[in-house]
């Protein structure tokens, strides 16, 4: 019992520590503040569900799953992409809110508020991943993929061209780089590895419903991002994991099971909130927001 | 013609709403610079205030509603106080103040879940009636009580602005925050004075919404949404072009309702913000120089 517990408990910090590496590239290495991020997940979760109750196998899924949003981030970033600052945030919300009504409401497609059950468990060439602990090993993999591809991604030129932008667009510019092309990929990638942790999340769970992509979802990862510090991806890895596991012992301390969701939510943006006073830049971060 | 009526007088009533939430929302991003999603949250936190007073302690009406706008801007005061003033005196950007705002948004909207439930509740002080004809439309009196009441505090508001010293001093904070404390103007207490007011009008337009619908704890999310859309559609520094721009919103959501299905009301709204943000970011009515700071 206690054992699938720490599993599930796992499974949860791996596909967090995806989702916030996402948003950190974004937020962090571009310096592109979004909030379409949960979007993104979403779109990721429905394209990986739709195709897998279809019959597709699952790592096509997964891929595909991660290239629909890729697409939309590049859909996103190309008419956003001279907006900054607070506009680009109302931006990318409008986004969001766009893409949860056409979950909600296109119910041929995606059932509406029914949601989507019974979407298969991983199976690749023919070995099923049904257990947890199998399913824990599948997504620690991924989520390492997704961590080395980051990292890779910010050690590069591009990403140190990234953060030229992100400090000074005007002189990047100046120095003959494309900053237009360089952001629609950096959306465009963040968005890709949001996608996949949807489509992870959608087979983990097997169900998924519009509730599961609220905006609400986007302050647990925007407030990793935020606590870990700007351009940290070793404090977002050490943050996903404490914030995950942080309210936890909600649940044991006898509350009732509808309480722990919204006391959950309270606990994250309190801290989002006294970390934006004492700690501005995180507690990994050397780069200031804004 | 009689559902062209119809939907007209919906997207008054519709934009009268949304227009209280446009005006408090732009008063305060005029004077403060920032997005205040947690204006939402003073929407929510006063309906349900008001059904505390009402419907739980069985306060007169009159008196809950009082306490009630008061409560509204006194939970604006204390978010100024507690949050944005001391982020502000730690010189933070107003990207900061934006995510600091929707953490407050959620920090409210859960502690609301908390403290009452998430069921569903009615203030139930009005019945709802049939309704009176009106060119082959219905309007139920609260309905016009709703037209009736935004319209006098958008003229009150209004010669608020204009005339007196407060509103003046605000116009000009708005405009250009250095000259107006050369003149001796404190910008602390205009920020405080704009958080107060805004609220309290935003709480005005959760008493009219909570009277006709039922309470939710995300009612003021759905409903800041369209009045921040309505407030930049019209011109966000400006406080008459975003109740223009609410009423707008009102009336594109009912409109539309002819072309889409009725889930997709607030994706037009958004739809509209998002090529407003993108073609002409200073609004209808707004000036350039305000929007690139």
């Amino acid at each position: 019992m206690i054992e699938a517990y720490i599993i599930h408990l796992l499974i949860l910090i791996c596909i967090f520590i995806i989702l916030s590496i996402s948003l950190q590239l974004s937020i962090g290495f571009a310096g592109l503040l979004s909030l379409a991020h949960i979007a993104f997940y979403c779109i990721g979760a429905y394209t990986s569900a739709l195709l897998a109750l279809a019959g597709v196998p699952f790592w096509i899924c997964i891929v595909l799953a991660g290239i629909s949003a890729m697409i939309f981030g590049f859909l996103l970033s190309i008419p956003t992409n001279k907006l900054k600052g607070d506009y680009l945030a109302l931006a990318t919300l409008a986004f969001h809110i766009v893409v949860y009504a056409v979950a909600l409401n296109w119910t041929g497609l995606t059932r509406g508020p029914l949601g989507l059950p019974g979407i298969p468990r991983p199976s690749i060439f023919g070995f099923v991943f049904s257990g947890n602990l199998s399913f824990l090993i599948l997504t620690f993999i991924i989520m390492l993929i997704c961590y080395f591809i980051a990292k890779l991604i910010i050690s590069s030129p591009f990403g140190k061209a990234l953060g030229a932008i992100r400090d000074d667009e005007l002189s990047t510019k100046v120095l003959g780089k494309n900053t237009f092309k360089m952001k629609t990929y950096a959306l465009g990638i963040s968005a890709l590895i949001a996608g996949i942790a949807g489509s992870l999340y959608a087979h983990y769970i097997t169900f998924i419903d519009p509730s599961s992509f609220h905006l609400m979802q986007m302050v647990p990862i925007l407030a990793i991002v935020i606590i870990a510090g700007l351009a940290s991806l070793r404090g977002t890895i050490i943050v996903s994991i404490i914030l995950v596991l942080l309210p936890e012992p909600l649940r044991f301390i006898g509350f009732p099971s509808s309480m722990v969701g919204p006391m959950r939510q309270i606990i994250y943006a309190l801290i989002l909130i006294l970390i934006l006073l004492y700690k501005p830049k995180g507690l990994f971060g050397k780069i200031k927001l804004g | 013609m009689g559902i062209f009526t119809q939907l007209t007088i919906n997207g008054l009533i519709a934009g009268a709403i949304y227009a209280l939430v446009a005006a408090g929302f732009s008063l305060i991003y005029s004077t403060c610079k920032f997005i205040h999603f947690a204006h939402g949250a003073s929407i929510a936190f006063c309906g349900y205030f008001l059904y505390f007073l009402f419907s739980m302690l069985h306060l007169n009406f009159w008196l809950s509603v009082i306490f009630a706008i008061i409560f509204a801007g006194l939970l604006g005061y204390g978010m100024d106080l507690l949050v944005y003033k001391q982020l502000r005196k730690r010189k933070a950007s107003p990207l900061i103040l934006l995510i600091a705002s929707l953490g407050l948004l959620i920090f409210l909207e859960s502690l609301i879940l908390v403290l009452f439930g998430a069921d569903i509740k009615t203030i139930g002080f009005i019945r709802v009636t049939q309704g009176m004809e009106f060119l082959g439309a219905r309007i139920t009196q609260l309905q016009v009580v709703i037209i009736l009441v935004s319209i006098i505090l958008f003229v009150l508001l209004f010669l608020f602005m204009k005339r007196t010293k407060m509103g003046k001093a605000m116009r000009a904070v708005a405009n250009n925050k250095e000259v107006a404390e050369i003149v001796g103007i404190s910008s602390e207490r205009i920020y405080r004075w704009s958080f107060i007011i805004g609220s309290a009008i935003a709480g005005i337009a959760a008493i009219l919404v909570g009277l006709e619908q039922n309470l939710e704890a995300t009612m003021g999310t759905n409903l800041m949404i369209r009045g921040f859309t309505g407030a930049i559609v019209g011109g966000i520094g400006n406080v008459p072009s975003a109740i223009l721009g609410g009423f707008l919103i009102g009336f594109a959501e009912n409109y539309g309702v002819w072309f889409l299905p009725s889930g997709y009301k607030e994706a037009i709204a958004f739809v509209i913000l998002f090529i407003f943000l993108l073609f002409r970011p200073q609004g209808l009515f707004g000036i350039k120089k305000l929007v690139h700071k």
